[in-house]
């Protein structure tokens, strides 16, 4: 599913809302372990601390889910980036984008942010190496002036990790 | 020249004959629809046409939108007569399979069950909603609806139908990939059907999911291809099993195009070269750009001369008269029809460099003038061969006292021009690409190439001029004039015809590996010559 940068900037449609909220009830009431909600009046853009599983690379590490949800969420992808710092992994560049499939072409409503919170945090327990994706550098110049992970083109050649 | 295995070069002279009877024909039916629906109706049992038995051996079919469902269903429901398939999975089933029956049916009792779960067509629910349950919960807006306002796919996983529209509208504006939607449950994967899209989606994406199924069937089916002229909505179902090496195809639009590359038909010269020629003709277009401009100075008296009818044959308006080629500018008399020739001058020791440069540009320039001036005469002819059906013919009739039957020779006349321009541009293509030093073959081809266009531009020079005296406002009265023309056209165009032929034949030889053998020519040239003269 694609969805132009410029949905996420309007408000969110009636559907959206009420879904967000039924999510957010269900994550106070059910928290996924590992993550905390920061708590906030936005119900368009989420925070998350996302703490690293224990016996993997990132144990007692905590990061920053950024999670900004568009009109027509969930029939649109929300726009999932971590905060500076981002781990460092082979798929996360140091932008804080993320190249997961859930996120862009293999996104479906009947996903949540929970899922995705899940999601993201298996693939950094599985990680078995500290490193920057290979073209990070390049990505990172190409997406300067506030580009959307959406926008890119992802390749998702790798399910291993 | 580069000839890839895969692709195929020109026929025989009979499929040319083949071909000008098509263009007759469909020309013909051009106002009638229900004639050209017959032309392609293999059914047909109009035995009084003479054409007829070889409409039977053509291997292509043309196809209305109309035919196109009608075959698209009956491909579906070929692959519903499984008894454990229904309508809405079939298609689905086909579309996974290229739209080709049969590799549905062998995929299918090879191993159904790994057909099932790569497809999604389900034997089973894998979620089962509580038996008793009077509601069920939207996997999507996660709100609480009555059982009658929630649909599952076969999988059975909840969806209201509101979330349903969405989720399928926004798959279908996501373009063609709509066709293979599955659950919108993560790695569920159940398929969704034209059925569910019918109950569920809004009119306008049914409407549009409906365009993406029908385009599927043609773009992703190897037989079949839409026509490539622009505006034109007519497929083209292609048997590569018949005829063999004939790729051509004449769409009822009237546009012809090669099966294989989709460049308009350009038989007698491969699709390597073709490719070629447009590709580089793409590159050099800004170097000949001035070439095509509208205007040429009289090569005589310098006035500016506008090109406004087909035949290269110009004369200089009063006082001048000047007769000339439009083409290589020089005096008619002089080169009687035809410059087809390339002629590298002699060259300058201390410029060779820049010689070599500039030749090469003059040596594709030449080639491409006259391949260009051709396609244009083309379409003049084109259209001219229109007007003269919908206006001359009957006041001509009128006039001389000829019935339609009567005066069917002009028509023919005009249909040869059209095919003969076709065939003459594509020669240009051929003729850059022969090597320079294969001589023998490549005077050869000259020959042929030069003899054929001068009977062209004999002809097109009747139908378009000497005709013209009858199509005045004061015509002259039934005559033996009229008679003389007669003669003169049809005999133009018999010679034409078969200078055409033996151009084409030499063109396959050459394709066939059979090099030109200047000792051992098929047809009787000089005698041919005789008979142009006028």
């Amino acid at each position: 599913m694609t969805s132009s940068s410029n949905s996420s900037r309007k408000t969110l449609s009636k559907i959206a809302c009420n879904r967000l909220q039924k999510e957010l009830v269900e994550w106070q009431a059910n928290p996924p372990t590992g993550f905390n909600y920061k708590v906030s009046d936005n119900l368009q853009r989420w925070v998350i601390e996302v703490i690293g599983a224990p016996g993997t690379l990132y144990a007692n590490e905590t990061y920053k889910l950024q999670v900004d949800f568009p009109e027509h969420y969930p029939m649109e992808a929300p726009q999932v980036i971590f905060m500076n710092p981002a781990p460092m992994h082979p798929h996360i560049y140091s932008n804080g984008h993320i190249c997961l499939d859930i996120l862009y072409d293999s996104w479906s409503p009947a996903m949540t942010v929970s899922s995705v919170c899940i999601s993201i945090l298996s693939m950094l327990s599985s990680s078995t190496v500290k490193q920057r994706p290979e073209d990070n550098d390049r990505y990172v110049k190409n997406c300067r002036n506030g580009r959307s992970p959406k926008e890119t083109r992802w390749w998702f050649h790798d399910d291993k990790v | 020249m580069d000839s890839g295995d895969d692709i195929h070069d020109a026929n025989d002279i009979e499929s040319l004959n083949e071909d000008i009877e098509s263009l007759n024909d469909n020309y013909d039916n051009y106002d009638d629809d229900a004639a050209a629906a017959d032309y392609f109706d293999d059914d047909d049992d109009d035995d009084t046409h003479p054409a007829k038995s070889r409409r039977i051996e053509q291997s292509f079919t043309i196809l209305k939108e109309s035919d196109i469902r009608q075959r698209q269903e009956d491909d579906i429901r070929r692959v519903a007569a499984v008894p454990s398939i229904p309508h809405g999975a079939a298609s689905i089933l086909l579309c996974h399979y290229n739209w080709s029956v049969s590799r549905v049916n062998d995929a299918w009792f090879a191993d159904e069950h790994e057909v099932r779960r790569t497809v999604g067509l389900l034997e089973k629910p894998v979620y089962d909603n509580p038996a008793d349950a009077k509601e069920l919960t939207c996997g999507i807006c996660f709100e609480a609806y009555p059982l009658s306002e929630i649909e599952t796919a076969s999988c059975g996983h909840p969806f209201c139908f509101s979330c349903w529209g969405g989720y399928i509208g926004t798959s279908i504006n996501d373009g063609p990939g709509c066709l293979l939607l599955r659950c919108p449950e993560s790695a569920c994967g159940a398929a969704v059907d034209q059925d569910m899209i019918n109950l569920l989606a809004s009119g306008e994406d049914k409407d549009k999911y409906d365009r993406y199924l029908l385009r599927s069937y043609i773009e992703d089916n190897k037989k079949t291809k839409w026509c490539p002229a622009p505006g034109c909505e007519h497929a083209v179902n292609f048997d590569p099993t018949g005829t063999g090496k004939d790729y051509d195809v004449s769409c009822l639009c009237s546009y012809s195009f090669c099966w294989n590359c989709t460049e308009e038909s350009h038989r007698s010269v491969d699709c390597g070269t073709v490719s070629k020629w447009i590709l580089k003709n793409s590159s050099e277009s800004e170097n000949v750009t001035w070439i095509l401009a509208k205007t040429k100075p009289c090569p005589e008296c310098k006035r500016p001369i506008e090109k406004n009818h087909g035949c290269m044959h110009m004369t200089c308006s009063q006082p001048c008269r000047f007769e000339f080629c439009w083409i290589c500018l020089g005096a008619w008399r002089k080169h009687g029809g035809s410059c087809n020739r390339y002629e590298s001058g002699e060259q300058n020791e201390t410029e060779k460099r820049r010689e070599m440069a500039k030749k090469s540009l003059e040596k594709y320039t030449h080639y491409y003038k006259r391949w260009a001036s051709n396609q244009s005469s083309r379409q003049k002819a084109v259209a001219d061969l229109q007007e003269m059906q919908s206006v001359h013919m009957k006041n001509l009739g009128d006039s001389q006292r000829q019935t339609e039957l009567e005066l069917k020779f002009i028509t023919e006349a005009w249909l040869q021009i059209v095919e003969c321009r076709r065939v003459l541009k594509w020669t240009y293509a051929y003729g850059y690409y022969l090597p320079d030093n294969e001589q023998a073959k490549k005077k050869f081809f000259e020959y042929l190439q030069g003899e054929a266009e001068s009977g062209l531009e004999r002809l097109h020079h009747c139908a378009e001029k000497v005709i013209q005296v009858f199509l005045s406002d004061d015509p002259p009265s039934p005559s033996e004039e009229f008679n003389d023309f007669r003669k003169k056209l049809t005999e133009l165009t018999n010679v034409t015809r078969n200078y055409f032929e033996n151009l084409v034949k030499a063109l396959e030889n050459v394709h066939d590996g059979n090099p030109c053998d200047l000792d051992k020519r098929p047809w009787g040239a000089g005698a041919m010559m005789n008979e142009m003269k006028e």
